[in-house]
Formats: structure tokens, sequence, C-alpha cells
């Protein structure tokens, strides 16, 4: 398999990187382990890129989240078992910083931060698609489960959320 | 604060510290690098162990036509018959690393393809490992009729088999319980957390 990317590959990925890039923050704490996601992401889209067909009526972001969940949540990848140069709170901090729209103080949204960082990969897969705001029957299709299922799912989820905030 | 409040500010721009757009140059460094992951190493490494036997099996088959000796050409024999299973073991070891290495799919078809192809592993690594086991007791008895310079009857044949029997069935159970705690090391890990993942997603919750 010839190692240059295609050009079409390129302009995906350049239009898609923030959505793989939210992806690996959701996943992992440590800026260097986010890093290795980032680049084992990439390098699965390049390899299942020639196996992509567009239908009209997928979409390109579907199976993207897809093949970013499903290498976030294997993680076959051999963990270079470096110490952690980042704890979990001061990345909460750091990524809780106030932007522009935030109405909130940064320890609420640290504490959530930490609390989500708390669920299982399951969990965090239905969080995620939450954040990036994917409709149920979107939802439903990237994990392979029922609509249904995916609702009460994510209901129990948010009950989790709530009571790991209450009992902080 | 809740998740809604946080969808709000969820996909705004990352902060000024992270990470730059991905260049041409270095997403082409990523894709010229070996992936580091389980499944490509063990792929790496199912092909190399194929080619050894590839090319092996020329050598054996050559000594099993062509020794001189009785008991070279058994081995030679015996040993290409190990190599030819080794050999289909591998294409099958390989064709479900295959099978395994697409992301692509929904999570829960994709989990369950991977504990399926991992376990199916397993089972035929311990198959294969415990049925090699009585090929080299049969070999041994092979060396060791052909190569005494005493003469062979049948009372010896079945004393030199009875000794290879109690021989093999010694070191069963030993082999059987070693190859089963490696096989837990080298994947049960990963094959744990991938079962209980897909038990998490599969759960049907009360309505």
């Amino acid at each position: 398999m010839s190692t240059a990317p295609s050009a079409d590959f390129l302009a995906a990925l350049h239009d898609y990187q923030p959505l793989v890039r939210r992806v690996c923050r959701l996943y992992c704490q440590d800026p260097d382990d986010r890093q290795d996601l980032f680049q084992e992401i990439v390098v699965q889209l390049w390899r299942a890129w020639p196996r992509y067909v567009p239908q009209p009526d997928a979409k390109l972001s579907t199976w993207l989240y897809r093949i970013a969940l499903n290498v976030a949540i294997s993680n076959l990848r051999q963990r270079t078992r470096r110490p952690t140069s980042v704890s979990v709170e001061d990345e909460a901090w750091h990524l809780a910083q106030p932007t522009e729209a935030s109405a909130y103080e940064p320890e609420e949204t640290a504490a959530l931060y930490r609390a989500i960082d708390r669920l299982s990969d399951v969990d965090k897969a239905f969080v995620l698609l939450y954040l990036e705001d994917r409709p149920y029957e979107e939802m439903a299709e990237i994990l392979g489960i029922t609509q249904n299922n995916v609702r009460v799912k994510m209901h129990r989820v948010q009950e989790k959320l709530r009571r790991q905030l209450v009992h902080k | 604060m809740e998740l809604d409040e946080l969808r709000r500010q969820w996909r705004q721009p990352e902060p000024a510290s992270a990470p730059a757009a991905l260049s041409t140059t270095e997403l082409r460094q990523w894709l010229a690098q070996q992936s580091d992951d389980v499944l490509t190493k063990l792929r790496r490494n199912a092909r190399v162990e194929m080619a050894i036997n590839y090319a092996l099996l020329p050598v054996l088959l050559g000594m099993a036509w062509l020794a001189p000796v009785l008991w070279v050409r058994l081995c030679g024999g015996l040993l290409a018959l190990i190599a030819l299973v080794c050999i289909f073991y591998f294409h099958r070891k390989l064709g479900l690393l295959r099978s395994m290495s697409d992301p692509a799919g929904d999570l829960r078809a994709y989990l369950l393809r991977l504990t399926t192809g991992l376990r199916a592993l397993i089972q035929f690594y311990y198959r294969f490992t415990l049925a090699i086991l009585p090929l080299t007791c049969l070999l041994m008895g092979v060396m060791a009729l052909t190569t005494t310079k005493r003469a062979v009857t049948p009372t010896k044949i079945w004393v030199i088999g009875a000794l290879l029997a109690v021989l093999c069935a010694a070191i069963y159970l030993p082999t059987a319980h070693t190859t089963k705690r490696y096989l837990h090391w080298l994947y049960g890990q990963h094959l744990d957390r991938l079962e209980a993942q897909l038990r998490e997603l599969d759960e049907v919750p009360a309505a």
C-alpha cells in the first residue's frame, strides 16, 4: 500500500481533524497518550479510506466517528507505560478554562470533566456523541444498538454523572 | 453544571496550547511508520514465522526423500508434516487478524469481531500446541527404534510405545496448564476488557 495520502483523504482529514481531536480529548488525559491515539486513529482512517463508499443517506462524519471510537475504545495500542506527566486534575482544570461563551466557573466545568473521566469507555462514547450533538438515530448507527437503547443508556449516563457530581 | 451546558462550549476552538493542524509531511511520516498496535505486531510475527516454515519445508522434504539413513528420512517426513500444519495455522491466523484489523463498522459489530477473532486465535493456538505433543513423542519413538543397534522386536516396540505414551501423558497436563496461562497473559487482558465492553453495550436496560 502506498504511503502517499490521496488528495480527497487529506481534504476530509483537514475538515474533520477537530472531530478526531475531540474524541482523543475525551479518551486521553495525558497529552502524549492523546497524540498517540490521534496518530493511531489517523493511520486507521487512512487504511480504511479505500473501502469508504460515499452513500447518499450516510454521512462521512458517521463513518469517522465509528472508526475513531472503535480505535479509542478497543485500545489495542501497546501502551508505553510511561508515567503520566499531567494529572486528571490538571487536565480537567486546563480544559475547564472559561471561553467567551462560558457562563460557568472553571471549577464546575473541571468537576464535570473529572466525572466524565471516571466513566467507562463505553459510557464515554455516549457522552461524546451527546456533546457532539448527534441525533439518537446517528448514535444508534455508530454504536450498533437500537435508538431506544441509546435513549435509555444516555439517560443512565446522565444520572451517573449527576450522582458523581453530588458525591464529589 | 450538566452535560447540556458543557455541550454549548464543547465544539468551541481548542485553547492556544492545542497541537497545530496536521501537515502533509507529518502525515506522510506517520503513514510510513509501522503501527505498534497488538494486531499489527501479531500479523508481522505470523508472516515471519510462516516464511520460516515455507523456507524449511523443501529442506525437510529433501531430507525425507534423499537422506541415506532411515531415521533421518522419517524425522524429515514428520517435521515436514509439522511445518505443513504450521503453515495452515499461520494462514488461518493471518486471515483472522486481517478481518479483525478493519475498524470500520459500528462499535458493537467491531467489538464482536475482535472478541470472536481473539477467542478463535486462542483456541487454535491451544489445540495446535497440544497436537504437537504426541507428534513429538512419535518422533522420539521413531528415533529410538531406528537408531538402536540391537534387533527391534515387537516387545521392544510395545515397551518404547508405552514409555512414550506415559511420558506424553505426564507432560500433557503441565503443557496444557502452561499454554493456558501463557495465552491468558498474552491476550487475556485484552479479551476480558473487550468482552466486558461488549456486555456493557449489549445490556438491555429495563424499561
